[in-house]
């Protein structure tokens, strides 16, 4: 089975607004502390809409904040 | 530890115990354990047992789990949704046996016994996999 690595830059998106705490990055995208500290762990990967407002929150695009990388050997359409 | 967390943990803290007693009853069947009130006395000891413990539980976590920030969010739901589908399919698999397997050999506080059976399993099953959800469990997504 093709293992998706979803990685992120939460944690030093974090550090450059100076240092914010996961509870308050929480707090501001209607989330507990627990859960964005899975999401930096990349053990849950958020919903489209959280991922977005995460991303807002830091003034950053959802892929600059967000990274996907496919399985091995998964093509993309039309190659 | 999330509210959710904790009142599972909780659950299991107060059925486990209650009804691993009553089920050792059950199978060791003392003699003063054979009428009906006796049963009926020692299921409501189980119940009583679980609901107290929960009770007391929720009210002195109660105020804990109160505040900004400890709504369930989308990752609690995905917790809960997962451990409920497993916890589903234990009751349905369990329920078709007590159902439509155990009354064509077994009878009276058999099934009663074997239908509770089947309810703890799938409680205990759905409130270990939220508690392990929260501890390095399956990585979930929304």
């Amino acid at each position: 089975m093709p293992i998706e690595a979803m990685t992120n830059d939460i944690r030093l998106l974090r550090f450059l607004a100076d240092d914010m705490t996961q509870a308050e990055l929480g707090l501001r995208v209607g989330l507990t502390r627990q859960t964005i500290a899975a999401i930096e762990q990349g053990r849950y990967s958020p919903s489209l809409d959280v991922a977005f407002r995460i991303a807002h929150v830091f003034g950053k695009r959802i892929d600059d904040v967000f990274k996907w990388t496919p399985a091995e050997g998964e093509g993309e359409a039309g190659a | 530890m999330s509210p959710l967390e904790r009142r599972a943990r909780l659950m299991l803290w107060g059925m486990c115990p209650a009804y691993l007693v009553y089920f050792v009853l059950q199978i060791v069947a003392p003699t003063w354990l054979t009428t009906l009130p006796a049963r009926l006395a020692c299921l409501a000891a189980a119940a009583g047992v679980h609901v107290t413990v929960f009770a007391i539980g929720s009210l002195v976590f109660g105020r804990k789990d109160r505040g900004p920030g400890l709504t369930a969010d989308e990752r609690d739901l995905a917790i809960e949704g997962h451990a409920t589908r497993i916890a589903y399919s234990v009751l349905l698999i369990g329920m078709v046996f007590v159902g439509m397997i155990m009354p064509f050999n077994q009878g009276g506080w058999q099934i009663v016994n074997g239908a509770l059976l089947v309810i703890v399993l799938a409680e205990t099953t759905r409130n270990l996999l939220v508690a392990r959800g929260y501890r390095g469990g399956p990585r979930l997504a929304h």
